[in-house]
């Protein structure tokens, strides 16, 4: 196979993908940086696999795993952490900062506000449980994709996920967003 | 009726919260960053193919070269803070409020196995090291623009200077962040 018979069969398997694995990028790491990072490493370690990613008959959840694995095995080794070199305009912060949507005007204001509040209760999680949280809360994932993903039993995951919520309620009520 | 009045609320609460985290704005990068991603990724990924036969063919006497042209490269420029105060810049924190900093460091030459120290004042805490004033990693840079994000919270209301310190065999530089909590 030519190089460029690689490229165009790799882009065809992984581009679908692409929005769902750079929001997980985001959810594991929440920073653009990072995400971004993770994302770019994550490409090329696929495209390093390319042999064995044809044979795959559903790359997404492949892929998303190996993701996932980067980003684990990156936390564990933080003893050796990289740093991203990045253009000035790519350093918008976290958390909702650089996010879509969060600054449209046509937002209802007080809806704003409720978010800016939601994500520093979310900042307050452990990482697990706001991994847990947004994953099936936000991005829509069933309990076996995050078993699946994490390795996680999904009773751990279903108790994890209630505790989160109960969490985010007590600061959310705390802070005055819901009475 | 107080009980089925408390778990009505606490119902509701759930779905609000519900609605809230769907509501919650999602991440999205733009056409032209997944191109790039695309075309970096098969660049690289042959690169590293390449790289691996090459150090297989001639084993480790050419990194020890390579190294030490890097380390004869090695240069280092401050990281790009906002400037407060003339002499050394500074941030404002609220009190319990994570606060993402983002350090900058320009390196003229990619350099491995660099050593980075940050020291915290008391009463400022780095994200995943809970009371722990001093924490050291081994990084390496790239060349060019280097964005090292610390994730920082202040748990008192004194405030003091951050010292990030980044040394690569016997040279080294320490930056300075001054920060005040609001």
């Amino acid at each position: 196979m030519s190089s460029v018979h690689h490229q165009q069969t790799f882009e065809k398997l992984v581009r679908p993908h692409f929005d769902r694995l750079y929001r997980l990028a985001w959810r594991l790491t929440g920073q653009k940086a990072e995400a971004e990072d993770l994302f770019q490493e994550l490409l090329i370690k696929a495209y390093g696999k390319l042999d064995q990613l044809v044979k795959i008959d559903a790359p997404g959840p492949w892929l998303s795993r190996v993701m996932y694995n980067l980003f684990i095995d990156e936390r564990r080794r933080f003893a050796r952490r990289r740093m991203q070199t990045v253009e000035e305009s790519e350093m918008s912060g976290d958390g909702l900062a650089g996010l879509p949507g969060i600054e449209n005007p046509a937002r209802d204001y007080e809806r704003q506000e409720q978010l800016v509040k939601l994500d520093a209760a979310l900042s307050k999680l452990s990482d697990e449980h706001r991994l847990i949280v947004l994953l099936h809360d936000n991005e829509g994932y069933k309990l076996t994709e995050i078993q699946e993903l994490t390795g996680v039993p999904v009773g751990t995951i279903k108790s994890r996920l209630h505790r989160a919520r109960a969490r985010l309620r007590e600061m959310l009520v705390a802070s005055g967003t819901f009475s | 009726m107080q009980t089925e009045n408390s778990k009505a609320d606490l119902d509701k609460q759930d779905q609000e919260i519900l609605a809230l985290l769907k509501d919650y704005p999602k991440p999205q990068a733009s056409a032209a960053y997944f191109d790039q991603a695309l075309v970096r990724a098969t660049h690289e990924g042959s690169r590293r193919q390449r790289n691996h036969w090459l150090m297989t063919g001639f084993g480790s006497a050419i990194a020890a070269g390579l190294a030490l042209w890097l380390i004869g490269g090695f240069f280092l420029t401050p990281p790009d803070l906002p400037l407060v105060d003339p002499s050394i810049p500074g941030i404002t924190m609220t009190l319990e409020e994570p606060r993402t900093i983002n350090l900058v460091f320009a390196s003229a030459e990619a350099l491995d196995a660099a050593t980075l120290t940050v020291r915290l004042p008391p009463g400022i805490e780095m994200s995943g090291f809970p009371g722990q004033r001093e924490v050291t990693w081994e990084t390496s840079l790239k060349t060019g623009k280097n964005l090292l994000p610390l994730k920082l919270i202040a748990t008192s209301p004194v405030g003091g200077e951050i010292f990030a310190t980044l040394k690569h065999d016997d040279r080294g530089r320490t930056f300075r962040l001054r920060v005040d909590i609001s």
